[in-house]
C-alpha cells in the first residue's frame, strides 16, 4: 500500500501509539503535533490519508480541514474526535471528511478504514495521472484537429464537417485519422469514451 | 359570582337610576306659572269687568241723570214761558196793563232766581216797562259795540214776531253776571203781534235752581256754548272728572249743550289701589316662582352631578381589581364591592352585616384572622398593608394583601374602616415560581459546570485511554503476525510506553479526587429538625401548588449531628421534591408526604423518614434507583439519589428505600448523633421491595461539585 499515514495530534502519546498500530499493520505513517505543523509540510503530503485530532490547542482539526478544503488539499481526512465532538465531526463529513472516529476508537476499525482512504487515494492518483496524459495528448493536436475533433464529439460525419470548415472531405478524412493516432484510440467512440473518463476523473481543481 | 349592585352604604340614600332633565323641571314648573298667569289673568279681567261694568252703570246713571236734568231744565223754562204769554194774554185783555205787568212779573221774577228781567217791548221793539229795572246786561255790553249780539237777538225778535211763538235769542256774557239768555214771548192783540215780552235768564242761578243738591255732588254740570265754551257751570266739589256726557240744550238752542261729568269716586281709588295689590303680588309671587325655579334647577343640577359622580364611582368601585370591604365601627360590614366578592365568593348579601368571625376566614388562622380584626378596629394597622390569607367560598385559598384606612363621612366623622384588598395569589404563584425557575438555574448552572468537569476529566482520561487501547491493538496486531517473529525490543519498549500511559491516567483520577478533597464538606453541630423545616418551607410553594400536603411530624429536643448543614439540606430537598413530586398524581384526598424524625432508643443514632402515599415503586426500579445516572423521570438526571446516598454515608450514616404500609414508599436514612462512636451500620443495603417515590430526583444536586 503506497501512501503515508498523516497524524496530526497535539498529544504525543496518541501519536506515537497510532503510529505504532499503523506500523504494526504495515502502514507508513508521519506524526505532527499541530496543525500549524502540518500545514506548513503540506506540500510533502502528496500521496496517502490523513488522520486528525479535532480538538487541539492553536489551530483545530477542524479549521486546518476547512483551511486544506479552500486550498484543493486532495488526501482523505480522518477526524479523531472526543466527547461532545460529534456534532462537529458530523459537519465535517458533510463538507467532505472521509470518516470520523471516537475516542477510544475501536483501533483496527479504523486501521480499516485508514487503509480504505489510502486505496481511494490511490485510485485518485491513477485517475489524475489518466486525465494528465489525456491533458498531455490534447495539446499534441493543432487547432484544426482541436476543432475536427470537436464536431466529431458532436456526431457529425466527415461530410458534414468538411461543409462547415470549407474543406475537402479527404483532408478532413487526414485530420481525423492524425487526431485519432495523437490521442491514441481507434475509433470515436472510444475517443469519447476517453474524454468522459478523464472529465469525471478529475478531483477538485 | 354574578355582579350583584353592591348595596349603598346605609344611611346614603339610593339615587333614582333615572336622571331628570332641566326639561322635567320645566313641566315641574309649569303648572304653578300657568296658575300665576291664569289668576293674574283673570283678576284683572275681573277689575275690568267690574270696572266696565261700573263705568256702565255710570254711564247710563249719567245720561239718565244729564236727560232728567235736561227735561227739567225744560220744563222749567218752559213753565216760565207760559207764564210770560199768559202775561202777554192777560196784558192784552187787562184794562190796566201797567200795574198787572209789574205785580205779575215781580211776583215771577222773585219766584224764579234764574229770571233776571222782564222786559215789555211794544212790536217795534221799544221799551215799554221792566222788571225789576230797565238796564239789560246788553246795555252794559252795548259800549263794546257787540253789534253782533244785537242783529243776533234782532233776529231772534223778528223770528219770535214773526213765528207768533217764544224764540230763545243768543247767549251773551256779561262782566259780573255770567252768561245770559233772552226769550222773546210774543204779545198777541186781535190775532196780530202788539209787543213782546223779553224775559232774561240768567244761567248761572237757573243751574243754581234748578239743579239739586245730590246732582251737584255727583256731576259737575256746565252748560257750554257751539265752541265748547263754559256758559254756566254748577258743582259743589273740585276733584277729578270721570265720564261725561253732553245732550244739546234745545230749547234754547243756539248750539248751547249741556254737560255732566262725573267726579271720580273714593270707591274708585280703593278698587284700583285693589288691582295695583293684585298685579303687586302677582309679579311677587312670579318673582318667586323664578326664584324657586332657579333654585330647583340648581338642585337639580346638583342632585344630577350628584348621581354623576355616583354613577362614576359606583362604575370605578365595581370594574376595579382591588376588593373594597367597608365596616363600621363594630366591625360589621356596611358595604363590599364586586371584585371582593369575587375574591371571596359570597355575594354581598351574605357579607353585609356580618360581624367578625367572617365566613371567609381561613379556619386554619382563626387567630390570626382575629388579631388582624382587631388591630384594623383599633386603627393599629400597619400603614404599609398586611397580608391575610383568606379561603374563597368554594374552599380555596386567597392570598391577599390589606390596607385599611379610616372611613370618614360627609360631616367629617368616622364612620368606620375601609379596607382595600388586593389579590395577591398569582403574584405569590409567579414569585414561588420565580424561586423556583432561580433553583432551576443555579441548579443548571452547577450541573453545566460540572458538565465541564465531567466533559474536561472525560477528554483528559480518554488521550491516555486511546493510546493505551492503540497501543495494546498494535502489540497485538505484532503479535499475531505468524509469518515473522515479533520485534521483542520493540514490543517492551511499548509495553513500557502503555504503563507510562496507564500512569498518565491514574494521575487524572488522582487530580480529581484531589479536586474533591478540596471542597470537601463542613462539619458542625447540625440540628436536623431545623434542616428539615428550612427543607420544607423551600419546597412549601411547589407543594401547595401540586395540591400536596406536607406533614413534619418533628420531634424537639434530639441531639444533634456532625455534618453539613448544606449538604444535609439538599438531601432532604431532593428526597422531599421525591416525595411531593411522586403523590402529585394521586387523588387529592392521597396527596400527603409525612416526615417523621426520631432518635435511636440508645440515642446514638437519629433517624429520618420521608413517606409518601404515592404510587410506589416497582422492585425492578428500586433495583437501579441508586445507580447514577438511571432515572425515571422525563427531566431526570439520575445523578439524585446517588448524591445522596453518597451523601449520606460520607456523614457516616445510611440511605434506604422501603415500601410503605398502605402503598407508597419511605424513604430513610439514619445519622449518628453528634460524638457518638461511629457504630457500625446495621442496616442491610437497599431492600428491592415495592416502593414508591419517584426514582431519581430532578435535578437538586447538593453542592458537593467534584
Amino acid at each position: 500500500m503506497n501512501g503515508t499515514v498523516h497524524i496530526v495530534d497535539d498529544d504525543e502519546a496518541i501519536r506515537d501509539a497510532l503510529g505504532w498500530l499503523l506500523q504494526s499493520r504495515g502502514l507508513a505513517w508521519q506524526g505532527y503535533d499541530s496543525a500549524e505543523a502540518f500545514h506548513q509540510a503540506v506540500d510533502q503530503a502528496r500521496a496517502g490519508c490523513l488522520v486528525l485530532d479535532i480538538r487541539m490547542g492553536g489551530m483545530s482539526g477542524l479549521e486546518l480541514f476547512n483551511l486544506l478544503s479552500e486550498q484543493g488539499f486532495p488526501l482523505p481526512v480522518i477526524f479523531l474526535t472526543g466527547h461532545g465532538d460529534v456534532p462537529m465531526a458530523v459537519s465535517a463529513l458533510k463538507k467532505g471528511a472521509f470518516d470520523f472516529f471516537e475516542k477510544p476508537f475501536n483501533d483496527n476499525d479504523l486501521v480499516n478504514r485508514v487503509i480504505e482512504a489510502l486505496e481511494n487515494d490511490a485510485r485518485r492518483r491513477d485517475q489524475e495521472t489518466a486525465s494528465d496524459s489525456i491533458r498531455h495528448k490534447l495539446d499534441a493536436l493543432t487547432p484544426r484537429e482541436r476543432q475536427i475533433m470537436d464536431l466529431i464529439l458532436a456526431g457529425k460525419y466527415n461530410k458534414v464537417i468538411a461543409d462547415e470548415l470549407s474543406i475537402s472531405m479527404r483532408t478532413v478524412e487526414v485530420h481525423r485519422a492524425n487526431l485519432l493516432d495523437k490521442m491514441g484510440v481507434r475509433t470515436a467512440v472510444e475517443l469519447a469514451r476517453l474524454l468522459q473518463s478523464a472529465t469525471e476523473g478529475r478531483s477538485a481543481p | 359570582m354574578s355582579e350583584h349592585d353592591a348595596p349603598p352604604i346605609a344611611g346614603q340614600p339610593a339615587l333614582p337610576p333615572t336622571a331628570p332633565s332641566h326639561h322635567w323641571a320645566g313641566t315641574y314648573l309649569l303648572m304653578p306659572k300657568l296658575a300665576m298667569g291664569l289668576l293674574v289673568v283673570s283678576l284683572i279681567s275681573l277689575l275690568w269687568i267690574l270696572h266696565r261694568n261700573e263705568l256702565d252703570e255710570q254711564r247710563t246713571a249719567l245720561i239718565k241723570d244729564i236727560l232728567w236734568m235736561e227735561q227739567n231744565l225744560r220744563f222749567h223754562l218752559s213753565g216760565i214761558d207760559d207764564q210770560l204769554s199768559q202775561l202777554g194774554l192777560d196784558l192784552t185783555q187787562d184794562a190796566r196793563p201797567g200795574s198787572t205787568f209789574q205785580v205779575r212779573t215781580r211776583h215771577l221774577v222773585k219766584n224764579n232766581a234764574e229770571l233776571e228781567q222782564v222786559l215789555w217791548l211794544d212790536a217795534q221793539g221799544r221799551l215799554l216797562d221792566a222788571v225789576p229795572s230797565a238796564t239789560t246786561g246788553r246795555q252794559v255790553l252795548e259800549p263794546f259795540g257787540d253789534t253782533s249780539l244785537n242783529s243776533a237777538l234782532a233776529s231772534a225778535f223778528d223770528a219770535a214776531r214773526k213765528l207768533g211763538k217764544p224764540v230763545y235769542g243768543q247767549p251773551y256774557s256779561v262782566p259780573q253776571r255770567g252768561t245770559e239768555i233772552e226769550i222773546y214771548v210774543p204779545v198777541f192783540r186781535n190775532g196780530q203781534v202788539s209787543g213782546m215780552l223779553v224775559g232774561v235768564y240768567s244761567l248761572n242761578n237757573l243751574l243754581n235752581s234748578v239743579v239739586p243738591w245730590w246732582f251737584a255732588e255727583k256731576y259737575q254740570f256746565r252748560i257750554l256754548d257751539g265752541n265748547g265754551a263754559v256758559l254756566a257751570a254748577k258743582s259743589n266739589i273740585v276733584g277729578e272728572l270721570g265720564l261725561d256726557y253732553r245732550i244739546p240744550f234745545d230749547p234754547p238752542g243756539h248750539g248751547m249743550v249741556l254737560e255732566a261729568a262725573t267726579y271720580s269716586t273714593p270707591g274708585n281709588m280703593a278698587q284700583r289701589l285693589l288691582a295695583a295689590v293684585i298685579v303687586v303680588l302677582a309679579a311677587a309671587v312670579s318673582w318667586s316662582l323664578w326664584a324657586i325655579r332657579g333654585h330647583i334647577l340648581r338642585r337639580l343640577e346638583a342632585e344630577q352631578a350628584l348621581r354623576e359622580e355616583h354613577a362614576f364611582r359606583k362604575a370605578m368601585e365595581d370594574s376595579t381589581m382591588v376588593g373594597m370591604r367597608a365596616r363600621d365601627m363594630a366591625g360589621r360590614i356596611i358595604y363590599v364591592n364586586p371584585a371582593f366578592c369575587r375574591m371571596s365568593g359570597y355575594s354581598p348579601d351574605e357579607l353585609i352585616g356580618t360581624r367578625p368571625p367572617m365566613p371567609y376566614w381561613d379556619p386554619d388562622q382563626m387567630d390570626m384572622h382575629e388579631f388582624q380584626s382587631t388591630r384594623v378596629l383599633a386603627g393599629q394597622s400597619p400603614q404599609e398593608g398586611f397580608e391575610s390569607r383568606i379561603r374563597h367560598k368554594d374552599g380555596h385559598m386567597v392570598h391577599t394583601m390589606v390596607y385599611a384606612t379610616p372611613l370618614i363621612d360627609a360631616s367629617g366623622k368616622q364612620r368606620g374602616w375601609i379596607s382595600s384588598v388586593l389579590d395577591i395569589t398569582e403574584k405569590k404563584r409567579i414569585e414561588a415560581l420565580q424561586r423556583q425557575q432561580q433553583e432551576k438555574l443555579e441548579q443548571t448552572a452547577r450541573l453545566v459546570t460540572m458538565g465541564e468537569m465531567a466533559s474536561t476529566m472525560a477528554h483528559e482520561l480518554n488521550q491516555p485511554l486511546s493510546a493505551i487501547a492503540s497501543y495494546a491493538a498494535g502489540c497485538a496486531n505484532m503479535l499475531r503476525q505468524e509469518d515473522r517473529p515479533p520485534d521483542r525490543q520493540a514490543l517492551l519498549a511499548v509495553i513500557d510506553k502503555l504503563a507510562a500511559q496507564a500512569q498518565r491516567a491514574g494521575r487524572v483520577i488522582r487530580r480529581i479526587y484531589d479536586f474533591v478533597r478540596k471542597s470537601a464538606p463542613q462539619q458542625e453541630a447540625v440540628h436536623l429538625d431545623e434542616v428539615i423545616e428550612e427543607a420544607a418551607g423551600f419546597l412549601e410553594a411547589e407543594a401547595k401548588q401540586r395540591g400536596v400536603v406536607l406533614n413534619l411530624n418533628l420531634a424537639r429536643g434530639l441531639p444533634p449531628v456532625e455534618g453539613d448543614p448544606l449538604l444535609l439540606g439538599q438531601v432532604m430537598i431532593n428526597l422531599l421534591r421525591n416525595a411531593v413530586e411522586a403523590v402529585s398524581d394521586q387523588p387529592l384526598h392521597r396527596r400527603r408526604v409525612r416526615v417523621n424524625v426520631r432518635a435511636s432508643d440508645d440515642s446514638s443514632q437519629i433517624e429520618v423518614r420521608v413517606e409518601d402515599s404515592g404510587p410506589g415503586i416497582p422492585p425492578e426500579q428500586a433495583e437501579n434507583l441508586f445507580t447514577p445516572f438511571y432515572t425515571t423521570k422525563a427531566e431526570g438526571m439520575g445523578m439524585g439519589l446517588p448524591i445522596c446516598r453518597s451523601i449520606i454515608e460520607s456523614h457516616h450514616g445510611h440511605l434506604s428505600l422501603e415500601p410503605r404500609e398502605g402503598g407508597g414508599s419511605v424513604f430513610a436514612f439514619r445519622l449518628p448523633r453528634e460524638g457518638a462512636t461511629m457504630a457500625p451500620d446495621s442496616l442491610s443495603p437497599p431492600a428491592s421491595a415495592p416502593v414508591s417515590s419517584p426514582a431519581s430526583p430532578p435535578t437538586s444536586t447538593p453542592n458537593a461539585t467534584p
